[in-house]
Formats: C-alpha cells, structure tokens, sequence
C-alpha cells in the first residue's frame, strides 16, 4: 500500500515537473525565435530594389533517403535537381556545381552535424539540405536552408504528398525559401501557356512555368494564336482559324469545354482581359477597320474603346483596369498607346525604332514590348507613361512577343537565338538572368503566365 | 488543477507568441516565416512544420479534347473548290498575285494593271465570287499582322470595287504571317510573302 502510494506519489511529482517545464521550454523556444529574427534581420540576403542583384551561391547536395528500405533512390538527385532548376530560374541564386562539393562523410542534415566549414572552401553562402522518405507512393520530405557563415537555420519544413507530386512539392518549398529570403513568393507554382507547332498546325499548349508537364490544350488542325490566361488562371482565350475566318474561343481549364465568344465577320482577334476577369478587349473589322472594342465574356460589345483609320491591335490592360495600352499605326508606324478608359485619351508612349509592338502590362506598373531598330526585334521595357527605357534583350537573336508573371517580377518571350525554332525564354523583370524554359519540337512563342489556379 | 496550470501556460503562450509575432511582422518581411522554423535549441523542440498538402489532381487541369474539339479545316490553296469553274479562267484570274511594301497596304501603282485585269475577268464573268487573302512577312507580331494582311486584302478590293465591281462579289480574309510561301529569312522571301492571293471560290 505504502509503495503504491509513493509510486502515484513519484508519479504526481515527475508529472509536475514535466508541466513545470513547459514554460522553460517556451522560454527557450522564444529566445531560439528571437535571436534567429534578429539574426534574419540583420543580413539582407536578397535586396529586391537593386537594379542589379549578385547572384547568391548556393550548393545543394542531393537530398538523403531517410527510410529503412531504399524505395526510389533516384528520387535524391531529381528532387535536389527541381530546387536547383528552380533556384537557378529565380535569378537570385547561382547553384554550385555538384561537383565541387567535398563535405566529409557522416556530415548529417541538421545544424549541429553539419560542418559548415566544408562548404565555406568551395565558396557556398548558402546551404540546402534535404532528406526523403518514400512508403510506397507517399513522399515526405524534408528541406533545410543554412547560411554557411553563421551556421544559422534560415528556413525548415517538412512536405507530405505522393511520389508523382514531387515537382510541386519541391516548388512549394522553393516558393517558400524565396519568399523567407526575398520577402515575396518565388515563381515556381506558375504556369505557362504557347502557340506550339509541332504537329505541324499552331494549337495552344499548356506546361509549368519551367517548362514540365506539357499538355496540347486546342486541335484544331488550323492556326490558332494568341493564348491568354484569365487572371486567376482558370480560363483561357484564343483566337482561330475557322472557316476561312478568325473566331475568339475560351476555354473553362477546370471544366474543359471551349465556348465561341466572337465570331464576327472579318476579324476577331488578339483578345486581353482585364484584370476583373470578366470583360476582355480585341480587335474586330465591324466597321470596316480594325478597332478594339471592350466585350463580356458571353461576347457582347459593351464599348467600342478606338476608332481611327489604322490598324488599332494586341490591347494588354493596366493593373487598376483603369488604362489599356495597344499598338497602333496612326502615326506611320506601329507603335504602343495608352488609352484612359475615363478621360478617353490617348497618348502615344513608345518613340524610340519604327516599329513597336506586342506590349504587356505588368502588375507592378511596366509595359513591356518588342520592338525593331533594324529588323531585329528585342525586348523593352518603359514605366507606363512611356518613360525610363530599359533594353531586355540586346540581339540574341528575334526577341517578340513578351509576357510578365502574374507577379510582374518576370519576363517571358519567344526567342529564336539559338537558331532557327523559336524557344520560350525567361527572365527577372530587368532582364538579368535570361533561361529557356522550352525545348519542344518546332516552334513555341507568344507566351502567356498565369498562377495556378488552385 | 492540473489542467488549469497548462490551460494557464497556453494561455501566457498564445498571448505572449501574438505579441512577440505582432512586434516582429512589420520589421522585415523575410522574418515573417520563423513562428514555423525555429531553429534547433534542444533535442526536445520539433525544427520543422509538418504541412499536409492537399492531394493535387493534375488528371482535372487535362483539358479532354474530345469535348473541345471539332475540325477545322481552312484547306490548303491546292484543294480549294475551283472545279465549277472553268481553268482558264482560274488560271488567268488566280496566277497573279500583288506584292506590298514592308508595313505598308496600299497599292503599288505597278500592280493596278494586275488588278484591272482582274476586275475585267470579273465583269466578264459576273456569275464568280472570289476571295482576296492578305498575307504579311514575319517581321512583327501574328496580331498586328493579321490586321495588315486584312487590310491589304480590302485595299485590292476597294480597288476592284473602284473600277465597277460589286463588293458583294469579293470576300477577303488575311492570314498575316501564317502562310508564307517563301521560308526564308531576308527580304528575297519577305518580299515575296508580302502579298494578296487571288481566288476563284465559285459561281
């Protein structure tokens, strides 16, 4: 009896220590918070106002399986290969070649098994390590971010999901380093649309933003051109040809079906939406001319927004909805506008080459186009009244037809540099850091990104 | 008792981690994400979130064509209905065509002939119509090409309309850079591609 009692006595008292060290754990736990906040703070790892930004180094070794059996070994160069394709595609980070690494066996993945020093020498500033465990088709990984100096954890979490989401759950956390280090989400989670012409007609297709997962969208054995994501990336517009005429169609992602928006004699073409999603703008020949008018998404013309003798085109609209900018050549050349859609003004904004085009309206305020000086296209950008020229591409090739990211912190483009095909291209926003994201048969251009739509 | 003294730890917790949180998140953005990564402090602290993310369906992104999908066909020039019509005639009226300057739709005073001789075949035949197709070189955008190519074909209609002929007679349609028929690129085959076909589509 009295051994019983000491037992539940023991018991009570061990069970009291372990709630009183509850609040000496939280202690601790907030002291790790705030010397790592201030730690965080005190470094500036990526300083997205600069013009033009260093490339941080950044090895990433293999990820290690952690489980017992050595299910899908091959699973630790692809994953650490997704983080490092896509670290690469932010332009922000330069992946040390694998290569080079020299870390001494038995080195683990936390912090404290780690010898930074190892990574110091061959020039690493930063450090991810990752592990994986696969049951079947269930994947769990693992991701940790160092700086190398300190020896400081800058990030870790831990993903579930099944071995055939891998690309996206190594995105995820790619999306969530950038945003630890940059203070924004990273790009890795987007989606790219093109005119592909591989089957020897143009359809639309659709992929990841780096180029994975293609999948043709439209067959309709014809031309079709001009793909534009909605802005929450769940439908698409395009034009094609139909009949011996051009038809503006949209397509439902989610739900797969095509409905005909405009088919109006002469032309329907080079659609935008604005950014509401719920009205778009295009080019029609109603009145003899080719003018944009704004029209729902069940196809009535609520507005006609230009009318002048010339070619009125390739309407893109401002972040508010409040201007649109398009390419006209009522001056002689083509050329891009700006229209207020309340004061109905126009002004032209591009006076640079004689020949401007295809221009896009980024979420942050810029317009890009492509424009020729001597038969060349490149790729600019101007602040969107027409102001602060900055060159995207300098002559690698043709440069046309560009696209921002919904975060308008990239720049996609069709380029023909490496000769011949047209390719898809990306780029930070001042051009730095110029990747191709497609490598299919034929040609790919006239880009359009959009978030994915979950 | 027990359980009042870890509802009032939680309690001095969640208070004091909304303050600590509250007093970080305006600092710097990249700090905002340590309330999930506390770094290592003691074998004890568990580093890492573990996030549960939602099965993703690619299958439902898949566009099925099945359901999008009809056949369009525009035909290529050589399988074009020209049987009802007599091929001298198709000859005479579709061999030649008239070429553009860069960026430009109007009519080259050389190619006025080639056009009044069309108009003359027409007035000849006044039971055929026919199609005027627009074409541009590649320089530019497909858009702004196609615009062009559309109005190169209104500009020889215009002018067939000009010397008589019933504008109901004539459609055009402009296929702005698609169809070349000159692959090259310089301006031997810009120059080329820079132009309207002609064709009888029938009576």
């Amino acid at each position: 009896m009295m051994k019983l009692k000491s037992i539940l006595v023991s018991k009570i008292l061990s069970n009291m220590r372990a709630i009183f060290r509850i609040p000496v754990w939280i202690l601790v736990l907030w002291i790790g918070i705030i010397v790592q906040t201030e730690a965080v703070e005190g470094k500036l790892y990526i300083d997205i106002t600069s013009p033009s930004m260093k490339r941080i180094s950044i090895a990433i070794p293999d990820f290690r399986y952690l489980g017992e059996r050595n299910e899908h070994p091959d699973l630790g160069s692809t994953l650490s290969g997704i983080m490092s394709n896509d670290l690469d595609l932010s332009g922000y980070f330069r992946p040390l070649d694998k290569a080079s690494f020299i870390e001494r066996p038995g080195s683990g993945f936390t912090r404290d098994s780690i010898h930074f020093k190892d990574w110091s020498v061959i020039g690493a500033e930063l450090l991810v390590k990752g592990v994986y465990e696969c049951i079947g088709q269930q994947l769990k990984v693992e991701v940790r971010l160092f700086d190398v100096f300190s020896g400081k954890q800058l990030y870790g979490k831990r993903a579930l999901g099944l071995v055939d989401q891998s690309r996206y759950l190594i995105h995820r956390l790619g999306n969530e380093i950038i945003q630890a280090l940059a203070g924004h989400a990273g790009p890795f989670l987007t989606k790219m649309a093109f005119v592909g012409t591989s089957t020897g007609h143009k359809e639309i297709y659709i992929c990841d933003y780096d180029g994975h997962n293609l999948k043709q969208l439209t067959s309709y054995n014809t031309i079709t051109l001009s793909p534009r994501w909605s802005p929450i990336g769940d439908r698409m517009i395009y034009t094609t040809f139909r009949n011996s005429a051009t038809v503006l169609f949209m397509n439902d992602i989610v739900k797969g079906s095509a409905t005909k928006i405009s088919d109006r004699k002469g032309l329907n073409i080079a659609a935008a939406w604005r950014p509401n999603g719920e009205e778009l703008a295009l080019t029609l020949t109603i009145s003899g001319n080719p003018d944009i008018y704004l029209i729902d998404t069940t196809g009535k013309i609520l507005r006609r927004l230009t009318k002048h003798w010339g070619i009125d085109v390739s309407p893109t609209f401002s972040p508010d909805g409040k201007k649109m900018a398009f390419v006209s050549n009522r001056s002689g050349s083509p050329q891009i506008y700006v229209l207020d859609l309340i004061s109905n003004q126009v002004e032209r904004v591009t006076f640079e080459g004689n020949y401007n085009t295809s221009p896009a309206w980024s979420k942050l305020d810029r317009i890009a186009f492509a424009g020729s000086l001597n038969a060349q296209f490149d790729i600019f950008t101007i602040s969107s009244d027409g102001g602060d020229l900055h060159s995207v591409t300098q002559g690698q090739g043709n440069n046309e037809n560009p696209c921002w990211s919904p975060d308008g912190r990239y720049i996609a483009f069709s380029s023909n540099r490496t000769g011949g095909n047209y390719h898809i291209f990306i780029a930070n926003a001042n051009g730095q850091n110029q990747r191709q994201v497609t490598f299919f048969e034929g040609d790919q251009f006239s880009p359009s990104w959009a978030q994915h739509s979950k | 008792m027990k359980r009042n003294l870890i509802i009032a730890t939680m309690v001095v917790f969640a208070v004091s981690s909304i303050f600590l949180l509250c007093s970080c998140a305006k600092k710097q953005v990249v700090a905002e994400e340590e309330e999930i990564t506390a770094p290592p402090v003691g074998p004890e602290v568990v580093i890492v979130e573990e996030e549960e993310l939602p099965a993703v369906e690619v299958a439902k992104e898949v566009v099925e064509e099945e359901e999008v999908v009809e056949t369009y066909d525009i035909g290529l020039p050589e399988e074009r209905e020209v049987e009802a019509v007599e091929e001298g005639l198709a000859a005479k009226f579709e061999g030649k065509s008239i070429y553009f300057d860069f960026d430009k739709s109007f009519i080259k005073p050389e190619y006025r002939p080639v056009l009044e001789e069309k108009a003359a075949l027409l007035k000849d035949n006044p039971d055929i119509h026919v199609r005027i197709e627009g074409n541009c070189d590649e320089r530019g955008t497909n858009e702004y090409n196609i615009a062009l190519g559309e109005r190169r074909a209104n500009s020889a209609k215009s002018f067939l309309v000009s010397l008589g002929i019933s504008p109901d007679r004539v459609e055009t349609i402009s296929y702005g850079e698609e169809r070349p028929l000159f692959l090259g690129h310089d301006e031997d085959s810009w120059s080329k591609n820079r132009r309207d076909d002609f064709l009888i589509i029938g009576e």
